[in-house]
């Protein structure tokens, strides 16, 4: 993948996504990390209020994609996005774009949980504090209505102020959901989240996605084809780079209209 | 194939044996210096050492002046040397430390940090006691400050450089400003490196004689204006030390076992004090 070399030509079916329900799209978007180019021109809408799964074999583009979406890249001097990704029909790749008020829209959870070092409490209100200034009953109302929705409110509600790195590995990453919830964003990117988790808290993960698609536009990274077909409503296959295919997540499972679709999703390729 | 693995075992109890034998001899050592310590110290302890000042030859006396010196001392140096060594370290890992010159202060603390401490106080000798024409607390602590704060900064920056680099994107992710992700977040989870880090510098100032030979010097007498000569631990020591009296030989121990046990206390106590409880 350089630069000088032109993108692979292969056979790609990418359907049109509800125009009227389009919350985030990228148009002819290129990434480079440094020199080596990493995503070629790829054009994709994400459906408002509803799940989309990012899949493909590692390296694809995947997260990188994922990442260029809130503009994570942009702590990295080297790592450059091209073209336009529009939120609600804005730029966000515009020179002038402040970047802590688009990622508290784009909300981002990673694929290791990343509590930070302080309590269960003050993790979820973090962002919140950032941006509103709550009074304490409100704030407590906020951190709650967090801790419900990522299913973790049982489980915590009596040590809310222990430490959050005292939580395992699985209600870590859902207090890392609820810390991304509680600014309330309109926009939620997953990556890759139950990779470090086992089958019961990839479980109650997958519970909390599906409950937080009611109001929030969420974009998944996975590598595990069962959990984009339980949770997502539209699928994106990714290869070298590019989109191969993308559709309703049903569709693209029941009836793939690429050859190199069919070979992924039947385990033959990736 | 037996053979072979005879071969390994021998191989494997030699090998296990001389480390163990290394780490005896060691912790030997060690063990000896705190005996003849606690031995040669204990004895002259009572409370007059810490209420009467260093007595002249055969009269009665303590080390007051020299304890309370040598904590004043130690207290500004660390606090100067905590103050600059976190914010250098922390702009070594998280801003400049990639860049040229970011690569020029890095170098020039490491040779600082191996610089020999005598050098230290020549140097401020000529910058501060010669212009103000005068030894003075002051300039004993610019001295010791200068030998801890290059341990801070390199401690610092390199439990920053430790921390997930997914923490840092985490804070950015909820839009964050990256000073406030490195004040409340990635200060928090170094904090158990940095505190440890401060803590050698503490306890490597804290038996420093050379770089305050020329600046502190010493002073005979209780005294706690910084602007002239400050009585300290160190500089007591290595004068009664070399003494041919059998009293002020055995202040000096006294003050070597003191300077032991306050590091020993500082390191149980901070730590308790920095405990992060991890399992609730």
């Amino acid at each position: 993948m350089n630069a000088a070399v032109p993108p692979e030509k292969f056979e790609t079916h990418i359907e049109e996504a509800p125009r009227d329900r389009v919350k985030l799209e990228t148009k002819s978007l290129d990434f480079f990390y440094g020199k080596s180019k990493a995503l070629h021109g790829v054009e994709l809408s994400f459906v408002k209020n509803a799940v989309t799964a990012l899949m493909g074999p590692s390296g694809c583009g995947k997260s990188t994609l994922l990442r260029a979406l809130n503009r994570i890249y942009a702590l990295y001097p080297d790592q450059k996005a091209v073209g336009k990704i529009l939120l609600d029909g804005q730029d966000i790749l515009a020179k002038g774009v402040d970047l802590g008020q688009l990622r508290s829209r784009i909300g981002m959870v990673f694929q290791q949980p990343t509590p930070f070092p302080m309590s269960i409490y003050d993790n979820v209100a973090f962002g919140v504090r950032l941006y509103e200034s709550l009074s304490k009953a409100d704030l407590d109302a906020r951190v709650e209505e967090s801790l419900r929705r990522s299913a973790l409110w049982d489980e915590v509600k009596d040590k809310l102020h222990s430490s959050g790195l005292g939580l395992s590995g699985g209600q870590q990453q859902r207090l890392c959901v609820a810390r991304g919830v509680a600014v309330r964003p309109e926009v939620l990117l997953l990556d890759e989240p139950a990779s470090a988790l086992d089958p019961i808290s990839t479980a109650k993960l997958e519970e909390t996605i599906v409950e937080l698609k009611q109001d929030i536009t969420i974009v998944i990274v996975t590598h595990n084809l069962q959990q984009a077909a339980r949770v997502s409503d539209y699928a994106a296959l990714m290869y070298l780079g590019q989109v191969v295919e993308f559709a309703a997540t049903e569709r693209l499972f029941d009836n793939p209209k690429t050859q190199r679709t069919a070979d992924y999703i039947t385990g033959r390729f990736g | 194939m037996l053979a072979k693995r005879a071969r390994r075992t021998a191989a494997n109890t030699v090998f296990v044996g001389f480390c163990t034998l290394t780490t005896v001899l060691a912790l030997a050592a060690l063990v000896a210096i705190l005996w003849s310590l606690v031995i040669n110290g204990v004895g002259g302890l009572n409370l007059d050492v810490f209420l009467k000042s260093t007595p002249a030859p055969g009269s009665e006396g303590g080390l007051a002046n020299a304890i309370v010196g040598s904590l004043i001392l130690c207290a500004w140096a660390m606090a100067g040397a905590v103050v600059i060594g976190v914010l250098a370290g922390t702009w070594l890992a998280e801003y400049g430390g990639n860049t040229f010159y970011g690569k020029v202060v890095r170098f020039l603390n490491d040779v600082l940090l191996s610089a020999p401490s005598i050098l230290i106080g020549l140097f401020v000798y000529e910058v501060v006691v010669r212009p103000t024409k005068g030894f003075s607390g002051y300039a004993g602590v610019l001295a010791l400050a200068l030998v801890a704060a290059p341990v801070v900064t390199r401690t610092t920056e390199d439990v920053l450089r430790l921390q997930a680099r997914t923490l840092r994107e985490s804070g950015a992710a909820l839009g964050t400003p990256a000073w406030f992700t490195i004040r409340k977040i990635l200060w928090r989870a170094a904090r158990g490196g940095i505190i440890t880090g401060a803590l050698l510098a503490f306890a490597r100032i804290s038996g420093e004689t050379a770089p305050l030979l020329f600046t502190s010097l010493s002073n005979q007498f209780f005294s706690l204006d910084m602007g002239q000569p400050m009585a300290n631990l160190p500089m007591v020591i290595f004068q009664f030390a070399l003494s041919a009296y059998d009293d002020w030989r055995r202040l000096a121990w006294v003050g070597a076992l003191l300077i032991t046990a306050a590091v020993l206390v500082t390191n149980i106590f901070v730590r308790i004090l920095a405990r992060e409880p991890r399992r609730s």
